[in-house]
């Protein structure tokens, strides 16, 4: 079975670092690239994390910069910005 | 005559009876089109226009939003449909007189991006097409696709044409994908998809007739046969079939320029984020910045440097000195401690701001996220796992939240291992240390040699990784990760001052507040005799108990060329927190003369005390001293963070990991240095 899921999945799993250059190389729209990791995502085969070079939760009270960083967290795919996604470690 | 209301409906599965469209809709008379009428669902993804169209052909006005559905609520109204408006309004019809305007019961049913019922939404609206009994489901389904994102609704279309029931596809959105110069050819569509596809745009009221028409007529077709899928219980498998399915559609009815034209982020992308010139590029980047800082804000630093030791110690000692005060230990707290230390940190505020604003200017134009995925790449090139790059990118602002950013991995050992690197990333208290030594030391050199502080910063996470991966986890597996980048654009004014602000804010109060903690501490320990004779607070500071232990400690540092006391005892103070290395530094030096030929600037201090150690190699031995200083301990709240994700034991290893690994290469350097300066 080689279907776009099959495709973005084995990109993932290569280390393809990029959505645009997943496309590029399963010759699928962005748009269809797009729409798989959103369905991925939902069906919980792949995390989601929303990244930036703030902090995590936690920690911050001795930070310097505590007062100014972001939080990333797993907010979903709706907000622009750098997002993670991993695979999802799932029992067989 | 239009009406609408809203009715709640009972969520599946809890042993409640299935959801009925048509129960529904029967329950409250005045607001259906009548018991025969036709139940037409309205279903479609968030955001894909809706409940506007909704309104549009009910003529009903409904709450509408621009957030997934929060509550699990389904509109109702009645649709009079006629073949001449978009919507009738009995008494004053404009229809022809041949034609009578059939009535529809419309739904609006909760914004779902699929059948698969991953929400309260999708559950409800699973129960209402798919679960209930054939008979009690809507006669026809329209099911909304945003044009400009067309993959993304029609999976929710594949599952909808599997289900024994009508449907007509709503395209809207088309000026949103005509302003990306994307078109949807609605024939090919219908064909691909094997039902009825009509373009709307529900804002404009326009596509409304030819979409009542599609309806009318698939109401009077028999129901369609469903869309096969493959007899298999792999949900991946089933999934995938319905992607090979819509993406063929997608591709033949969609009228784009092209995959193939790259837009101007894909350009920059390809060198930005390539094997051999991302690396390049993004160093060249930091280089540049380190360059720009320094270089920009040296001389505002050092005249600030000349302020506080100079009219600002001055005008604290006449106040004193007309309270009666000079020559107390009042004097020495105020003057030489609070002055000196909390003086010296306000000297880096040009600095620090200015490199918040770099990095804001470059986090914000989507500059950093590229740079991540370099740096992911280099991880997993060395085999260290992928993720393990996000907390480290946290540990170059500070390292006690990359320690807890580590949750993330979810491999214990990939934690630990994490754990142990982080505090080889250089934070920003660090920083403060190796811009002052640069600008000292190297004067217009002084970014290039903060800037390969970073890079040793990264050599040393890579090696010291690969290091434990071989000898204590070689069996860690990587995890796969990719990036999806944002669009490149242009940075705002107004955000990009608001980080800078805010960052700059938090460094100050939190750096202050260790500052001034820590400059009383080291002041009691400096007032504390340790020989008879000498009272508390008339004590030189070499006597004192600051200096005793100092200079017991120092000797270890000579292989390294910095044994003088002063140094040591910066390291010793660096151990509780970087951002006071500098302001005990000031705080000795301020208690000290100035030797012949010298200002008095604590950098001449500095560079004194490197030379007299270092046997005329001083920048050796500066080099040395600043790998130390990026090696060892970052600060107890590190190791308080490190105790609290994995324990003492691994605490104290990693403890002695970094002074080892600090005090070997500090004596490297300066031994293979002082062979060539």
């Amino acid at each position: 079975m080689s279907g776009p899921l099959h495709l973005v999945l084995a990109e993932i799993t290569a280390g393809t670092p990029t959505l645009t250059e997943i496309s590029r190389r399963t010759g699928l729209t962005l748009d269809v690239v797009h729409a798989a990791i959103d369905h991925l995502v939902r069906a919980g085969r792949i995390t989601s994390t929303q990244l930036s070079l703030g902090c995590p939760t936690g920690g911050c009270g001795t930070c310097s910069s505590s007062g100014g960083c972001s939080l990333p967290a797993a907010v979903g795919r709706r907000r622009p910005g750098l997002v993670s996604l991993s695979l999802t470690q799932r029992v067989a | 005559m239009s009406d609408s209301t809203r009715v709640r409906l009972p969520l599946t599965p809890a042993k409640t009876p299935l959801p009925s469209a048509k129960a529904c809709c029967h329950e409250i008379p005045q607001h259906t089109a009548g018991v025969d009428a036709a139940v037409v669902a309205l279903v479609g993804a968030p955001n894909t226009g809706k409940s506007t169209l909704f309104n549009g052909l009910t003529g009903s006005r409904v709450t509408m939003g621009n957030w997934p559905g929060t509550t699990v609520e389904v509109s109702k109204g009645v649709w009079r449909t006629t073949l001449q408006s978009p919507s009738c309004n009995c008494e004053t019809c404009t229809c022809a007189n041949d034609e009578s305007p059939l009535a529809i019961t419309l739904l609006d049913l909760p914004g779902a991006y699929s059948l698969d019922a991953h929400s309260p939404d999708e559950q409800l609206t699973r129960g209402l097409l798919q679960d209930g009994p054939v008979s009690e489901r809507p006669d026809l389904c329209i099911v909304t696709i945003d044009a400009s994102r067309m993959a993304h609704g029609l999976y929710l279309v594949a599952q909808v044409r599997e289900l024994a029931m009508r449907v007509v596809v709503a395209v809207t959105m088309s000026d949103i994908a005509a302003q990306r110069e994307m078109s949807v050819d609605t024939a090919l569509l219908s064909r691909a998809l094997g039902c009825p596809v009509v373009e709307t745009d529900p804002r404009r009221r326009t596509g409304l007739v030819p979409l009542a028409a599609a309806v009318r007529t698939a109401l009077a077709d028999p129901v369609p046969a469903p869309r096969p899928v493959p007899p298999t219980d792999d949900a991946l498998v089933l999934d995938d079939d319905r992607f090979t399915w819509l993406s063929e559609a997608a591709e033949r009815a969609t009228v784009a320029p092209g995959n193939d034209r790259l837009t101007l982020s894909d350009k920059v992308d390809r060198w930005v984020t390539a094997p051999i010139a991302g690396p390049v590029i993004f160093l060249a980047v930091m280089w540049a910045v380190f360059q720009i800082t320094t270089a920009v804000a040296a001389p505002l630093q050092n005249a600030l440097d000349g302020f506080f030791s100079g009219p600002v110690s001055h005008a604290v000692t006449a106040l004193l000195t007309l309270a009666h005060l000079n020559g107390t230990w009042v004097e020495g707290l105020l003057v030489n401690g609070l002055v000196a230390g909390v003086g010296m940190l306000l000297t880096f505020v040009p600095l620090m701001a200015l490199m918040f604003l770099l990095l804001a200017l470059l986090e914000d134009s989507g500059y950093l996220a590229r740079a991540a995925v370099v740096t992911d790449r280099l991880m997993r090139t060395m085999g260290l796992p992928g993720r393990a790059f996000l907390p480290l990118v946290v540990g170059f602002g500070c390292n006690v939240p990359a320690i807890s950013a580590t949750r993330i991995l979810p491999d214990a050992r990939q934690r630990l291992l994490t754990v142990l690197l982080v505090p080889f990333t250089s934070c920003s208290a660090r920083l403060t240390v190796f811009v002052m030594l640069g600008t000292v030391f190297f004067g217009t050199n002084a970014g290039t040699a903060v800037f390969a502080m970073y890079v040793a910063s990264v050599a040393l996470v890579v090696l010291v990784g690969l290091l434990l991966r071989r000898t204590l986890w070689r069996t860690m597996g990587a995890e796969p990760l990719i990036i999806d980048l944002p669009a490149y654009h242009l940075p705002t004014l107004r955000l990009t001052a608001s980080v800078v602000w805010q960052r700059l804010r938090g460094f100050l109060r939190t750096a202050s507040g260790i500052i001034v903690v820590t400059v009383c501490a080291v002041w009691l320990l400096q007032s504390v005799p340790t020989t008879g004779g000498q009272s508390f607070g008339q004590v030189p500071v070499e006597d004192s108990v600051y200096g005793v232990v100092a200079r017991t400690i120092a000797p270890v540092f000579a292989p390294a060329g910095f044994d003088q006391w002063q140094t040591a005892s910066a390291l010793i103070v660096g151990f509780v927190a970087k951002e006071a290395v500098i302001s005990s530094w000031a705080q000795t030096y301020a208690t000290e003369q100035p030797a012949p030929g010298q200002t008095g600037l604590l950098g001449d201090h500095i560079q004194a005390a490197f030379v007299q150690s270092s046997g005329g190699h001083p920048l050796p031995a500066v080099l040395a001293f600043m790998v130390f200083l990026l090696a060892y301990t970052p600060c107890v709240a590190t190791l308080a963070a490190q105790r609290r994700e994995v324990g003492l034991k691994w605490t104290l290893f990693g403890v002695a990991m970094q002074l080892t690994t600090a005090w070997l290469l500090a004596v490297a350097v300066f031994q293979i240095g002082r062979l060539f300066w």
